[in-house]
């Protein structure tokens, strides 16, 4: 147990750091709320009065947008946390604590994301509520099952970072593989536009991506859409990537540190 | 089997190189070129618990990367390293540990917290028990005259505060070795005076191995009995400091100041240069040991003229390894 405090210090420096930019904080609240408006008004618009379009509700589609932008705003990963210690030489510094590089960089992630779920999401979730309105969970057991899906959604989310970064070792600069990766998420992980309206085929290719694994598993577990053993099988992908994600990063961050060059000094 | 073993250490670094300008930058888009350099090639030493070794070479020479190698961050490209019975590369995280490193030049402390900010971090990190990091916390910022600045953030410290605030830093975990790159880079004459003396009583008192870089020749002469030199990334000397002396400092000089303005007449195998105006009353002579004897030298010039003062010197240090890096002595 002693050897989490090590990695408990860091999450901890990181949840307190982000109370120092208050009002980048507000605007982030601001953020958060506007664009689930935003995309439920489009929605809204789109359903031209329908109760319902191919047995999809509104509420549901607000459903949709209040979980996953919400989470989105928590699911904090920092994509330029290997990138900046590599140009700045910093690497060096760090490599010297006896912690390893991704638990450390794990732990502060979540040390935001903590915090985040506490000062962005409770706030900005209550004001759609009120405002838009949700649906209810599918029942006490179907929203503990949800929040267990939204911890291996955010493994899913750090592990796709975790393994694009590690290129940073080759590349330096990431940031137009870091921008595409966050396009394919922003599009297929069905936080802007609803899984459910997806073409067959589409729907079909995206079983063999991570990206529906993120937002779009847990909401549907929260709505009740998915039977038991539906659900233990999203589990059962949800493991497969992070496993397979974090392999490929620990395989490149073992090759990248033999190349690695400290700039400066 | 020693503390530290370095075997046949190399490194190689792939360094981009392309012409200025617009047209290298359009070359170097559709054929980036790239030249190997070599920053360390071959070195083998070996260091016992206990020691104090000086590290020195001239900018470039591959003294960073060997430290970085030593200290598990960077992986050689061939030849061994151990240290302590660890592999520092391959079992970086449970070696360091056991070591302390301060690179001079690369602050490991919280930039916008106060200094006591990051020590408790680091006590958090090597998870420190209490009435060590509370020792060791007293001992050192009173060795180094800390107080007055303890609480305030990093960003608004002088470099000499920074350097002795990272210095603690990397001792709060009582390492057995310590490596430093450069500690005493930018710090004024006090500051380094308090450093060294702090750097000597840890070796002496605690036992603590160290190695350590500097451009400062007072700090090597001050703190080090043995010294290794590298140049061009391979060793050209390791060895005591007082050998150093005996076997390329057998340069003399000797400085005279006579009774009045005059002028010497040439003497084989002595360089006579003039410390006033020429035909001044200060002269230097300066010689080769083997090549003329200093008694012989000294009488014959109180023989032929008045002398007011003599003063023999050895050389400098510095002087010394200025020749050993500009390869004037046989490396």
């Amino acid at each position: 147990m002693t050897k989490f405090a090590s990695y408990l210090a860091f999450a901890k420096k990181s949840f307190l750091g982000r109370s120092a930019y208050r009002f980048d904080h507000f605007m982030g609240i601001l953020n958060t709320i506007l664009r689930i408006f935003i995309f439920w008004e489009i929605y809204r618009a789109l359903y031209g009065g329908q109760s319902e379009v191919d047995g999809i509700t509104l509420t549901m589609v607000a459903t949709n947008f209040v979980l996953s932008m919400g989470l989105d705003a928590v699911f904090f990963v920092n994509d330029y946390y290997l990138t900046d210690r590599i140009q700045s030489g910093s690497i060096a510094t760090e490599l010297l604590l006896p912690v390893s590089f991704h638990g450390r960089m794990l732990a502060e992630n979540l040390g935001h994301a903590l915090f985040q779920l506490i000062f962005h999401f409770v706030p900005a979730v209550a004001v759609c509520v009120f405002f838009i309105g949700m649906e209810a969970p599918a029942g006490i057991p179907m929203l503990l099952l949800f929040v267990l899906s939204a911890l291996f959604g955010y493994g899913v989310l750090w592990t796709i970072s975790f393994a694009v970064q590690m290129l940073s070792f080759w590349l330096i600069n990431v940031w137009s593989i870091i921008t595409i990766k966050n396009v394919f998420i922003n599009v297929l992980s069905g936080s802007m536009i609803p899984l459910w309206f997806m073409p067959d085929w589409m729907r079909g290719v995206l079983r063999f991506t991570p990206f529906s694994s993120i937002y779009f598993t847990p909401v549907q577990i929260y709505l009740g859409q998915l039977s038991l053993s539906e659900i233990l099988r999203s589990f059962l992908i949800q493991s497969f990537w992070i496993a397979l994600l974090f392999s490929i990063g620990m395989f490149l961050w073992k090759k990248g540190q033999k190349k690695l060059v400290v700039q400066g000094g | 089997m020693s503390f530290i073993e370095v075997n046949g250490v190399s490194k190689v670094f792939r360094v981009s190189s392309r012409t200025a300008g617009i047209p290298g930058m359009l070359a170097n888009l559709i054929h980036p070129k790239y030249e190997k350099k070599q920053a360390v090639n071959d070195i083998t030493f070996s260091i016992e618990e206990g020691e104090m070794v000086g590290f020195i070479g001239p900018n470039g020479a591959g003294k960073s990367t060997t430290i970085k190698m030593l200290s598990g961050i960077l992986y050689p490209d061939a030849g061994s390293v151990r240290v302590n019975g660890y592999i520092p590369y391959k079992q970086r995280k449970s070696y360091v540990g056991s070591i302390g490193v301060v690179f001079g030049q690369k602050s490991q402390l919280q930039w916008d917290l106060p200094v006591m900010d990051s020590f408790e971090l680091l006590k958090a990190i090597y998870r420190v028990p209490e009435d060590v990091y509370q020792k060791n916390l007293k001992r050192f910022t009173d060795m180094l005259d800390m107080t007055g600045f303890l609480n305030q953030p990093v960003r608004q410290l002088s470099l000499g505060q920074r350097m002795r605030a990272d210095i603690v830093a990397a001792l709060l975990h009582s390492p057995r070795i310590v490596f430093f790159d450069e500690p005493t880079i930018g710090v004024d004459v006090v500051g380094k005076e308090t450093i060294r003396n702090f750097l000597c009583e840890l070796n002496e008192k605690d036992g603590v191995t160290m190695l350590f870089t500097t451009h400062d020749m007072q700090d090597i002469e001050k703190t080090c009995k043995r010294l290794i030199i590298i140049d061009q990334g391979a060793k050209v000397y390791d060895g005591l400091l007082s050998d150093i002396r005996s076997a390329y400092g057998t340069t003399r000089q000797l400085d005279v100041e006579f009774n009045g303005d005059c002028t010497v007449a040439p003497i084989d195998h002595v360089e006579i240069r003039e410390l006033d105006a020429p035909g001044g009353r200060k002269k230097r002579f300066v010689f080769e040991s083997k090549e003329v004897q200093i008694d012989a030298l000294m009488s014959s010039l109180l023989a032929e003229y008045s002398i007011r003062d003599l003063t023999v010197s050895e050389p400098e240090i510095e002087g010394l390894i200025r020749k050993i890096y500009s390869g004037e002595v046989a490396k």
